[in-house]
C-alpha cells in the first residue's frame, strides 16, 4: 500500500466532475439576485424613471452616489413629473453593492445587474455617470467595452416589491409593480410571495387612463 | 362692464360712510358690482379693493367664498334647480332633465343668447314644495314641466319683468338712509383702522 | 395659585395644570400647547406658529382637555391654561383624534415626497410618522391642481400639497402687512392663491416658504438644488443690510443653496427679507473676482498676488514718500467684518499714516452723530413711548426693522411720528406724518416747537408735540434722501434732542457692517471703540506706533481732493463710488483724478474697472468674524464655503500690504484681531471672544460704548429756509430694496425685481407742467439730465419729484451735486408714451 495510499485522494478526485472553469473564456452562471453594476431604468415609453430625489444618495452607506435634480423641461420632459435626475454618478471604487439604493428608490429607477466583471485603470473611469448607467431604448443595459457581460447578468437580478403608487393613482396601491428585470420584462411572483396578488403586466401598468386589469404577466 | 360706473362709485362712497371700518363695506360693494354687471368681474374687484384700501386678493378671498357672487358672466336669468333629497323624491331630477332639454343646456352653462344659465343646486329650503326651482332666487314651487316651459317662454318674450328682475338686482327701489339716522351711532369711539 | 400641588412633583407658582398625570407650572395666559412644550411634551401642530396669533385651523393639536366640565377634545393652540385643568396628550382618545386628523390631512396630499423640496424636513412627514395612523382608507382620486404655479418671482405654490393651515396667508396679512395671498373658494375647493395678475410681490415672501409646514410653498432659487440630508448648516448673521438678522447658512457640495431665518428675540424673530434670503446667489456668482488684476495699458490682466501686492505697495509707498501721507485715502469698508475693518483702520493710520478713511459713501450721516448720540436697541424702540422716524423708507432699506416697528404699531399701539419728504411705507402706520420740503427738515422741527408753520399742518404739529411729551422717546435716524445734504437732517435730530429730554436714537444707516466699520474707526477723526482721534491718541499711539497728526477727509472730501489732483493713491475697499456716491460727476472726476487706484473687491464694479491694481477679496459666508448692527450689537459670522480662486480675507490683504510697506500689523488670525479690539477699543472692552461664542452671544451682544463724542459744534439754532424756485421741483432720491447694486444684480433671482428707473411726481405738479403720466420726461439739474418715464403719484408731496437711487439707467446720481443743500430739477416732456418727440 504505502505508496498508492498517498494517491488515494488524487485518484478519487480524478473521476469526479471538474469544478474549475477556464475563466474568463467560460463564465459560470451567477446566483439569483447577485449584486453587481447598477443600471438606471426607463419607462416603456422611453422616459427615465429617475426623478433625482437623492434618496439613494442619502441612504448609501459608502457615500458613493452623487445625484442632482433639476426642473424637468415641460416641452421635452426627461422623466414624468416635475423633476428629473440631472446628474447621476456612482463611484465604483467605493460602492459595496449593498443594494440599499435599490430599496430606497421610490420609482424603481435604480436596480442592479449581476455584472461585476469590470475594471478601470484610473479613478475617473471608476465613476459611472448617467450616460453609462442608463439602459438603452430597449430597456437593456448598455454593454460597455470594458465590461464582461454574459446574458445571465441581466436575468433574475432582484426580487419584487409592492408598488407604492408612484404614479399617484390609487389603483396601483398594494399591487405588484416592479418589473424585476432591468427595466424590461416582468417576472412572475415567486413561491410564497404572490398570495392572491396579481402581477400587473407591462401593458396594463402603462395603460392610459384605463382601469388596471388583473392579468398575470410572465417574463417577456 | 368691469369697474363701477360713476353713479355706483358715488353710491359706494355713501355705503362706505355707513361703517366705522371701511372694510365692512366689502360685501355690500360686491353686491353693487354684481348688480351693475350681473356678475363680479376681476376689474370690479380691483376697483372695490381701491375703494376700500384692501388688496384685490382680500376682495377675491371674500368674493369667492360666497357661491352667490358669480365670478363668470351668467345669463340674465339664473335658473337653479334643486336636486337635494326632498326634491329628488318629488321629481327634482326629472325637473332638471326637463330644464336641460328645454334650454338645451347642461348644468353650469349659459345659452348663446345670454338669457339663461342653468344650475343644479343643493337644498334651497323649500322642501315642502318639492320639486322647486329658482329664477334669480325667486321661487317656483311644485312646478310642472308645462309650467317650466311657460315660464321660460314668458322670460324669452321679455315678460314677467315685474316679478323677476335681471340677475344681480338687489332692489329696484333704492332707499336712501338719512345720514342722521346712522351718523354718530356706528363709528364713534371705535379705534381707527390701522392694519 | 398653589404652593405645593397635592400629587405634584414641583412647587407651582403660576397656574397648576395636570399634564399627562403630572402637575406642571404654567404661566397665566399661556396656551396649553406652549405650556406643554415648556414641560417637555410636544403636541403636534401645523398652523400654530410662535410668532403669530393662533387660529386653530389645522386641528392637529387637539388633545383631551378637562376644564372641569369633563374631558373634551380641544385645540391646544387656542386654549389658555386654567387652574386645575387636566390635559391628556397621550390618551387613546387623543391618539385616535390625531390619527384621524392626519389621515384627513393626507386625503388630498399627494405622496410626491421624493420630488418635493420639503421632503426630509417636512413637518407633515415627520408628524405622520410620529402621530399618524400609518395607513389610509382613502382609495379615491386625489384633488388635482396645476403643479407649481409661480405666485411671485421667488415663490412657487403647489396647491395639491397645501393643507390650508393659514400660516402663509396669516403671515402675509398680519406680519408682513402685504395681504396679497388669500384663501380662494370654499369647502373642498379652498386653495391659497393670489389675485390674477397681482403676484405675491412682498419683500418678505420668502418667509412663507420657511414657515410652510408642507411643500406647498417652495423657493424658486432653492428649487431642486439639494435635499435636506445633504445640506450643511452654520449659524451666522446676515449682512445684506445693517439690521443684523440671524440666519442659518446652508450649503451643499460647497455651494450656498439656502438661508433660513433664525428666531432671536432681540432682532429678527425668525424673519428675513427676500433680499437677505436670496442674495447668496451673488456669492456663488460666476462673475466673482478670483485672481488679482493689474493694469497693463487699457486692460486689467491677471497677475500673481506677489506681483499685485508689490505693485500696490510701491505705488502707496511712493505716494507717501513724495506727496506725504495725506495724499493717500481709503474709501469704503462697510462690507468688512469688524476685524477686517480694524485691520484696515490700523493699516491706514499706522502704516500709511493717513486719517482720510471713510466707510460711508456720502450717503450716510456724520460719524460723530451716529456714534455719539445716546442709543436705543430695536426692542427699546419698539417699546418706546413715541418713535420719531427721521430717515429713509425703512421697508426699502431695513426691511426687518420695518417689520418690528409695524408689529409694535399694530399689535402694541406704538405711536410713530414720521418726518419725511414724501410718503413712505410707514406712513399708514404713523400716528402723525409730517412732510418737510426737501433740504428743510430742520425748519420743520423748528416750526414744530415754535408753533410756526402753515395753518393746515397746525393740527398735525400739535398732535406730534403732544406725542413728544411721552416718556421714553426714540428717534430712528437715517438719511431720508441722498438728494439733500445731511446737515439739515442732523440739525433736525439735534434740535429734537435738545427739546425732548432723554431722547435716544437708533441708527438707520443701511450698509452691511457700516456700524462696525465706524466703530473700528473707518471714519475721519475716529479711532476704534467710538473715540475721537484726539481722545484716543495716547492709547493708540502706544499700541500702534504712530497716528496721523490731523483729522482727514471724508469720502466727499477725498473725491474732491482727488479731482483736484491732491490724492496720489486712492484705495477702494469694497467701495464703488461711481455707483454709490450720490454725486456721480464728482465720483467720476475723483476716481479719474487719483494718481493710483487700488481696489479690494469681490466683483468688477464700475469703479473697480478704473483701478490700477485689483485685489480679490472673500465674500460673506466665506469668512468668519463679527459684525455690528444698527444697535451696536456685535454678533458672529461663520464661514460656510470655500472662497473661489485665490481670494483672501480683507484683513489678510491689509496685513500683506503692511508687510510690503515695511510695517507689521501683528495679526496672524482674525481672532487675534478681535483680542486686540477687545483690549484697546473702549466701547468693546469686555466683549471677549469667549462671551461672543457663549450662549449669551447667540443673539449678539450690544457694545454699550461711551457716548461722549458728540459735543458737536453744530449750530442747533440756525435754520436754513432755502429759497424756492417756482420753476423747479426738489429732488428726493431714496433707495429701493432691489436696485442696481452688486448683490442684487449678481443674484439671478433678484436682479429682475429691480423696478427700474421711474420719475414720480404729484399729479398737480404734472398738470402744471403740462406733463402726462407715462410720458418720457427729461429731468435736469445744474449737474446733468436724466430721461425716464414719469408716473403721477399722489403720494409724492407737491413741489418734489421722486427718483430712486441706483436703478438701471443713468440715475439720480447724475443729477445730484453734493455741494448744494438740495437738488433742484426741472421736468419737461420729451416723449409721449413710448414715442420720442423729435426736435
Amino acid at each position: 500500500m504505502g505508496y498508492f495510499e498517498g494517491f488515494r485522494i488524487t485518484f478519487k478526485e480524478m473521476f469526479k466532475p471538474r469544478v474549475t472553469t477556464s475563466y474568463p473564456e467560460e463564465l459560470r452562471p451567477k446566483p439569483e439576485r447577485a449584486h453587481g453594476r447598477h443600471v438606471l431604468n426607463r419607462h416603456e415609453d422611453g422616459m427615465e424613471k429617475c426623478i433625482g430625489c437623492e434618496l439613494c444618495a442619502g441612504v448609501c452607506p459608502a457615500r458613493c452616489i452623487y445625484v442632482r435634480g433639476a426642473d424637468n423641461p415641460t416641452d421635452a420632459p426627461i422623466s414624468p413629473g416635475e423633476r428629473y435626475g440631472f446628474v447621476y454618478e456612482i463611484n465604483y471604487l467605493r460602492c459595496i453593492h449593498c443594494d440599499l439604493c435599490v430599496e430606497a428608490c421610490p420609482t424603481e429607477a435604480i436596480t442592479e445587474s449581476k455584472l461585476f466583471e469590470f475594471s478601470f485603470t484610473n479613478r475617473a473611469d471608476a465613476i459611472y455617470t448617467k450616460r453609462e448607467l442608463l439602459v438603452g431604448d430597449d430597456g437593456r443595459p448598455q454593454r460597455l467595452p470594458w465590461e464582461l457581460w454574459s446574458d445571465d447578468d441581466e436575468a433574475n437580478t432582484s426580487a419584487w416589491v409592492r408598488a407604492t403608487a408612484s404614479s399617484g393613482r390609487a389603483d396601483y396601491e398594494g399591487r405588484v409593480g416592479w418589473s424585476a428585470e432591468l427595466g424590461y420584462g416582468i417576472r412572475a411572483p415567486e413561491v410564497g410571495q404572490a398570495g392572491e396578488d396579481a402581477v400587473a403586466t407591462a401593458d396594463d401598468r402603462h395603460g392610459h387612463g384605463d382601469d388596471v386589469g388583473h392579468g398575470h404577466g410572465g417574463g417577456h | 362692464m368691469g369697474r363701477l360706473n360713476a353713479g355706483n362709485v358715488a353710491l359706494a362712497h355713501e355705503i362706505i360712510g355707513r361703517y366705522p371700518r371701511t372694510k365692512s363695506a366689502l360685501i355690500p360693494l360686491l353686491h353693487l358690482a354684481q348688480e351693475q354687471d350681473g356678475w363680479v368681474s376681476d376689474e370690479a374687484m380691483v376697483h372695490i379693493a381701491e375703494l376700500l384700501d384692501l388688496t384685490p386678493s382680500e376682495v377675491l378671498g371674500t368674493c369667492s367664498f360666497y357661491e352667490m357672487f358669480k365670478r363668470e358672466p351668467v345669463g340674465r336669468y339664473l335658473v337653479n334647480v334643486c336636486t337635494s333629497i326632498a326634491c329628488m323624491l318629488g321629481g327634482g331630477d326629472e325637473l332638471l332633465e326637463h330644464c336641460e332639454k328645454s334650454l338645451g343646456l347642461t348644468p353650469g352653462a349659459t345659452t348663446a343668447d345670454g338669457l339663461f344659465t342653468l344650475n343644479e343646486v343643493e337644498c334651497i329650503a323649500a322642501c315642502t314644495e318639492a320639486p322647486c326651482l329658482q329664477v334669480n332666487y325667486r321661487y317656483f314651487h311644485r312646478i310642472t314641466n308645462e309650467e317650466v316651459d311657460a315660464l321660460f317662454a314668458d322670460l324669452r318674450a321679455g315678460g314677467r319683468s315685474g316679478e323677476i328682475p335681471p340677475h344681480g338686482t338687489l332692489t329696484r327701489v333704492r332707499q336712501q338712509v338719512d345720514p342722521q339716522r346712522w351718523d354718530g351711532r356706528g363709528g364713534e369711539g371705535l379705534p381707527e383702522e390701522r392694519s | 395659585m398653589t404652593d405645593i400641588a397635592e400629587n405634584g412633583t414641583e412647587a407651582v407658582r403660576g397656574v397648576a395644570v395636570t399634564l399627562n398625570g403630572r402637575v406642571i407650572d404654567a404661566q397665566p395666559g399661556e396656551l396649553v400647547i406652549n405650556a406643554a412644550e415648556r414641560a417637555g411634551v410636544y403636541i403636534p401642530r401645523f398652523c400654530h406658529h410662535p410668532r403669530m396669533q393662533p387660529v386653530g385651523m389645522c386641528r392637529m393639536c387637539i388633545v383631551e382637555i378637562d376644564t372641569g366640565r369633563g374631558p373634551a377634545l380641544l385645540p391646544s393652540c387656542m386654549i389658555p391654561v386654567a387652574e386645575g385643568m387636566v390635559v391628556e396628550t397621550e390618551s387613546p382618545v387623543t391618539r385616535k383624534a390625531q390619527d384621524g386628523v392626519l389621515e384627513f390631512l393626507l386625503v388630498n396630499h399627494p405622496l410626491d415626497c421624493p420630488v418635493c423640496d420639503k421632503g426630509g424636513e417636512c413637518p407633515l412627514q415627520d408628524q405622520t410618522v410620529a402621530f399618524g395612523p400609518g395607513e389610509s382608507r382613502f382609495v379615491e382620486e386625489k384633488r388635482h391642481h396645476e403643479k407649481p404655479i409661480a405666485i411671485s418671482d421667488v415663490v412657487q405654490l403647489d396647491r395639491e400639497r397645501c393643507i390650508l393651515c393659514d400660516r402663509c396667508t396669516r403671515f402675509a396679512k398680519t406680519v408682513a402687512g402685504d395681504p396679497l395671498i388669500s384663501f380662494v373658494n370654499r369647502g373642498n375647493e379652498t386653495e391659497v392663491n393670489t389675485f390674477p395678475d397681482h403676484p405675491f410681490a412682498s419683500y418678505f415672501s420668502g418667509n412663507t416658504v420657511q414657515i410652510c409646514p408642507v411643500g406647498a410653498l417652495t423657493a424658486t432659487p432653492y428649487r431642486f438644488k439639494a435635499r435636506p440630508w445633504d445640506l450643511d448648516q452654520v449659524e451666522s448673521t446676515c449682512t445684506s443690510c445693517s439690521v443684523g438678522c440671524r440666519v442659518a447658512v446652508e450649503s451643499s457640495s460647497n455651494q450656498l443653496v439656502r438661508y433660513l431665518g433664525v428666531d432671536v428675540d432681540a432682532v429678527n424673530w425668525g424673519w428675513l427679507c427676500d433680499k437677505g434670503r436670496f442674495d447668496f446667489e451673488a456669492v456663488n456668482s460666476e462673475n466673482r473676482l478670483a485672481r488679482p488684476l493689474a493694469r497693463q495699458g487699457d486692460d486689467l490682466v491677471e497677475v500673481s498676488w506677489s506681483d499685485a501686492l508689490t505693485k500696490a505697495a510701491s505705488a502707496l509707498g511712493g505716494a507717501k514718500e513724495r506727496h506725504g501721507s495725506s495724499s493717500i485715502a481709503v474709501v469704503g469698508g462697510a462690507r468688512l467684518t469688524n476685524e477686517e475693518a480694524y485691520a484696515w483702520s490700523k493699516l491706514a493710520r499706522s502704516v500709511l499714516g493717513t486719517d482720510s478713511v471713510d466707510a460711508q459713501m456720502g450717503d450716510g450721516l456724520p460719524s460723530d452723530v451716529v456714534l455719539g448720540l445716546p442709543r436705543a436697541t430695536i426692542d427699546e424702540t419698539c417699546a418706546a413711548g413715541t418713535v420719531v422716524l427721521l430717515g429713509p423708507d425703512l421697508k426699502e432699506e431695513l426691511p426687518i426693522l420695518y417689520l418690528r416697528l409695524r408689529d409694535a404699531v399694530v399689535n402694541h399701539g406704538l405711536n410713530v411720528i414720521e418726518i419725511s419728504a414724501s410718503q413712505t411705507s410707514m406712513t399708514r402706520y404713523a400716528a402723525v406724518s409730517l412732510r418737510y420740503r426737501p433740504g428743510e427738515a430742520a425748519v420743520l422741527v423748528q416750526e414744530l416747537f415754535e408753533h410756526a408753520g402753515d395753518v393746515d399742518v397746525q393740527a398735525d404739529l400739535g398732535r406730534a408735540r403732544a406725542l413728544l411729551e411721552a416718556n421714553n422717546v426714540v428717534c430712528v435716524l437715517g438719511r431720508p434722501s441722498v438728494a439733500e445734504r445731511a446737515d439739515s437732517v442732523v440739525q433736525a435730530a439735534l434740535r429734537l434732542r435738545s427739546r425732548v429730554p432723554g431722547m435716544r436714537f437708533l441708527s438707520a444707516l443701511r450698509r452691511a457692517n457700516i456700524h462696525g466699520a465706524l466703530d473700528m474707526g473707518l471714519s475721519p477723526g475716529m479711532l476704534p471703540g467710538r473715540v475721537s482721534l484726539e481722545e484716543g491718541r495716547e492709547v493708540f499711539t502706544e499700541a500702534w506706533g504712530q497716528l496721523p497728526g490731523s483729522v482727514g477727509l471724508d469720502t466727499a472730501g477725498v473725491l474732491r481732493a482727488a479731482a483736484e489732483g491732491r490724492i496720489q493713491a486712492l484705495i477702494l475697499v469694497g467701495a464703488d463710488p461711481l455707483a454709490d456716491f450720490p454725486d456721480r460727476d464728482l465720483a467720476r472726476r475723483g476716481v479719474a483724478g487719483a494718481g493710483f487706484v487700488l481696489a479690494v473687491d469681490c466683483f468688477a464694479t464700475d469703479s473697480v474697472r478704473q483701478a490700477d491694481v485689483v485685489l480679490p477679496a472673500v465674500s460673506y459666508a466665506e469668512k468668519a468674524g463679527t459684525t455690528t448692527n444698527i444697535e451696536g450689537r456685535v454678533s458672529r459670522l461663520h464661514q460656510k464655503v470655500t472662497a473661489p480662486g485665490t481670494t483672501r480675507p480683507d484683513w489678510m490683504i491689509a496685513c500683506d500690504l503692511a508687510e510690503r510697506l515695511g510695517g507689521d500689523l501683528g495679526f496672524e488670525t482674525a481672532e487675534a484681531i478681535w483680542d486686540e479690539i477687545e483690549r484697546l477699543a473702549p466701547a468693546h472692552s469686555g466683549l471677549t471672544a469667549q462671551r461672543l461664542a457663549s450662549s449669551e452671544g447667540l443673539e449678539g451682544i450690544v457694545a454699550a460704548g461711551p457716548s461722549s463724542i458728540l459735543e458737536t459744534t453744530m449750530d442747533v439754532t440756525a435754520t436754513a429756509t432755502l429759497p424756492v424756485d417756482g420753476y423747479s421741483l426738489r429732488l428726493v432720491s431714496t433707495r429701493k430694496l432691489y436696485d442696481n447694486g452688486t448683490l442684487v444684480q449678481q443674484s439671478p433671482s433678484l436682479a429682475p425685481l429691480a423696478p427700474g428707473e421711474v420719475v414720480r411726481a404729484n399729479p398737480a405738479d404734472l398738470d402744471r407742467l403740462g406733463v402726462a403720466s407715462n410720458d418720457r420726461v427729461r429731468v435736469a439739474s445744474s449737474r446733468g439730465a436724466v430721461v425716464a418715464p414719469v408716473e403721477a403719484d399722489a403720494a409724492v408731496a407737491r413741489g418734489t419729484v421722486l427718483l430712486a437711487f441706483n436703478q438701471s439707467g443713468s440715475g439720480a446720481a447724475d443729477l445730484i451735486d453734493v455741494s448744494l443743500p438740495v437738488t433742484e430739477v426741472r421736468v419737461e416732456t420729451v416723449g409721449i408714451g413710448d414715442r420720442e418727440v423729435s426736435g
